[in-house]
C-alpha cells in the first residue's frame, strides 16, 4: 500500500510563497492498494492535483470522506474524473439523521456556490454512508468509526494485507479528556489507530495555541503524540497545518514534536509532518514500519 | 484490523461532558451496564467512579438500591436508566438510594436515551435532590 499526500493544510487552502514546501492544498490522501486500485481520503482541495495525475481511461475509485466541511469537499468540482463519463465513482462519508450523503454534498454542489449540480456530473456517481463494521474496497478491509471533532466526523483505517493506514486528520481527542491515564476504550479514534504502520493525524495547533483554540475539534502537538503513543501507531505523520503556519513555522513546529517524542522515550524518526506531495510506503505493523517511497 | 474494544464516540464524548459536571450524572451503554458516573455522583454514592468501575444491575441494587417508599428494594427494570435504554423513550422517577455509609438520599432522576445515525447508544441518567432532601439525607 502506498500513500501520498496531495494535500496537508486545513481550514482554508493557503498558497504562497511562505507555504510553499508543505503545501497550501487542503485535505487530500491519495491511497494505491496493492492490486492498483486508488482511494482517496477526503477531497479538499488537493484532490484537483490527484486528478489531473489519474489516467483517462476508464476506471472506477472510491473517495471517503471524513466529513463535509469544506476543506474536506471543496476539490470534489474540480477533481477531473468528475466529468468523465466512463469513470464511475462511489462517495462514502457519514451517516446523519438529518438528509442522506448525497443531499448534504449537494447543498456545496449546486447553484449558487457551483456552476454545477450533482445530477449534471458526467461520471456514474454514488454516495453511500459508511456501515458500522469493515466492508472491502478491491484487497483491503476498510473501516470507519465517529471521531471526536465538530459535527459527524469519521476517521478511517485500511488494512491491505499486513499493512495498515489509519486517517483522522480531523481530531480532538483531548477534548475533556486526559489521554494519558484514560482506559483505551475511551479514547476517540483508539481503535482505527492502534497498532496502525501509519497514522496520519491532526497535528494543527502548536502546544501554546491549544488553549485558544479549545473544542474547535483539533489537537495540539502534545496531544497528537499521545495519541500516537497510546495507540502504538508505528509511525505518525501529523496532518491539517494550520492555515496561518508558514515553512518556518512548521520546521519549528516539528522539531518540537520530535524533541517531545523523543523525551517520552518515542522511535527515533517514527513522527513526521505532513508535506504536500510526500509519498509513503506503508509498510507491515511493526514499529517505523513506514519509509520514505 | 485491532482487535481492541472501544466504546462508541457519543459515550466517550458524554462521559467528558459528565466529567465536567457538578451534577451527579450516570452512563449506561446499550447492554444496560452501569459504565461511568462522575465525581458529583461518587460524592453522593460515597464511592468514586475509579473504586467501583463497571457494574451490573444485582451489584448496582445490592450497593446503593434504590428503594421506594417503604424501604424495599425497587425492581431494576423499572428504573428511569433501564427504561431509557429499554425503550429508547426519556424517563423520570423520585426514589431514596443509598451510601456507602447507609445515608439515604431521595433523588428525582430523569434519563434519557443516548440515539445515533446507527440507533441507540446507552443512556444518561441526571440525578437531583429530590424537594427536602436538598441539605443532605436521611439515616437508613
Amino acid at each position: 500500500m502506498r500513500a501520498k499526500l496531495w494535500g496537508t493544510r486545513g481550514s482554508v487552502p493557503s498558497p504562497g510563497p511562505e507555504t510553499i514546501r508543505y503545501g497550501g492544498n487542503t485535505s487530500c490522501v491519495g491511497v494505491t492498494l496493492s492490486d492498483g486500485s486508488l482511494l482517496a481520503l477526503d477531497a479538499g482541495t488537493g484532490i484537483r492535483n490527484l486528478g489531473l495525475a489519474l489516467p483517462e481511461e476508464p476506471s472506477r475509485l472510491h473517495i471517503l470522506l471524513t466529513h463535509l466541511h469544506l476543506d474536506h469537499i471543496q476539490g470534489l468540482v474540480f477533481f477531473a474524473p468528475c466529468f468523465r463519463p466512463q469513470t464511475e465513482i462511489v462517495i462514502w462519508g457519514p451517516a446523519s439523521p438529518e438528509a442522506s450523503l448525497r443531499d448534504r454534498i449537494a447543498r456545496y454542489i449546486s447553484a449558487p456556490l457551483s456552476p454545477i449540480e450533482v445530477r449534471e456530473l458526467p461520471c456514474d456517481v454514488s454516495f453511500r454512508s459508511t456501515p458500522e463494521s469493515e466492508w472491502e474496497i478491491g484487497p483491503a478491509r476498510v473501516r470507519a468509526a465517529s471521531v471526536s471533532h465538530r459535527g459527524p466526523t469519521l476517521g478511517y483505517r485500511i488494512d491491505d494485507g499486513p499493512e495498515s493506514l489509519a486517517y483522522i486528520p480531523d481530531h480532538e481527542p483531548a477534548l475533556g479528556a486526559d489521554l494519558e491515564t484514560l482506559e483505551d476504550e475511551w479514547i476517540s479514534g483508539f481503535g482505527l489507530a492502534a497498532g496502525a504502520s501509519l497514522l496520519i493525524h491532526d497535528g494543527q495547533y502548536a502546544d501554546a495555541e491549544y488553549p485558544d483554540h479549545l473544542g474547535w475539534g483539533h489537537s495540539s502537538t502534545s496531544h497528537a503524540l499521545s495519541f500516537a503513543r497510546r495507540t502504538g501507531a508505528g509511525r505518525t505523520v501529523l496532518f491539517h497545518h494550520d492555515p496561518l503556519h508558514t515553512d518556518a513555522q512548521l520546521d519549528r513546529l516539528g522539531e518540537e514534536a520530535r524533541k517531545q517524542w523523543a523525551a517520552a522515550g518515542g522511535e527515533p524518526g517514527a513522527i513526521e509532518l505532513g508535506v504536500e506531495g510526500a509519498e509513503l510506503h506503508v509498510a507491515a505493523a511493526a514499529p517505523g514500519a513506514v519509509a520514505a517511497a | 484490523m485491532p482487535t481492541s474494544t472501544q466504546k462508541p464516540l457519543e459515550l466517550i464524548l458524554a462521559r467528558n461532558l459528565m466529567s465536567a459536571l457538578s451534577t451527579p450524572a450516570f452512563l449506561v451503554d446499550e447492554g444496560g451496564l452501569l459504565v461511568f458516573y462522575n465525581e458529583a455522583a461518587g460524592m453522593l454514592l460515597g464511592k468514586p467512579w475509579e473504586e467501583l468501575g463497571t457494574v451490573g444491575a444485582e451489584e448496582w441494587g445490592a450497593l446503593f438500591g434504590p428503594f421506594d417508599d417503604a424501604g424495599e428494594p425497587i425492581p431494576y427494570d423499572t428504573l428511569p436508566l433501564v427504561k431509557a435504554v429499554r425503550d429508547d423513550r426519556p424517563a423520570h422517577a423520585e426514589f431514596e438510594i443509598r451510601s456507602t455509609d447507609g445515608e439515604g438520599h431521595r433523588v428525582e432522576v430523569s434519563a434519557f436515551p443516548i440515539q445515533t445515525p446507527h440507533g441507540s447508544r446507552g443512556a444518561i441518567a441526571v440525578f437531583w435532590p429530590a424537594a427536602g432532601d436538598a441539605a443532605g439525607g436521611t439515616s437508613a
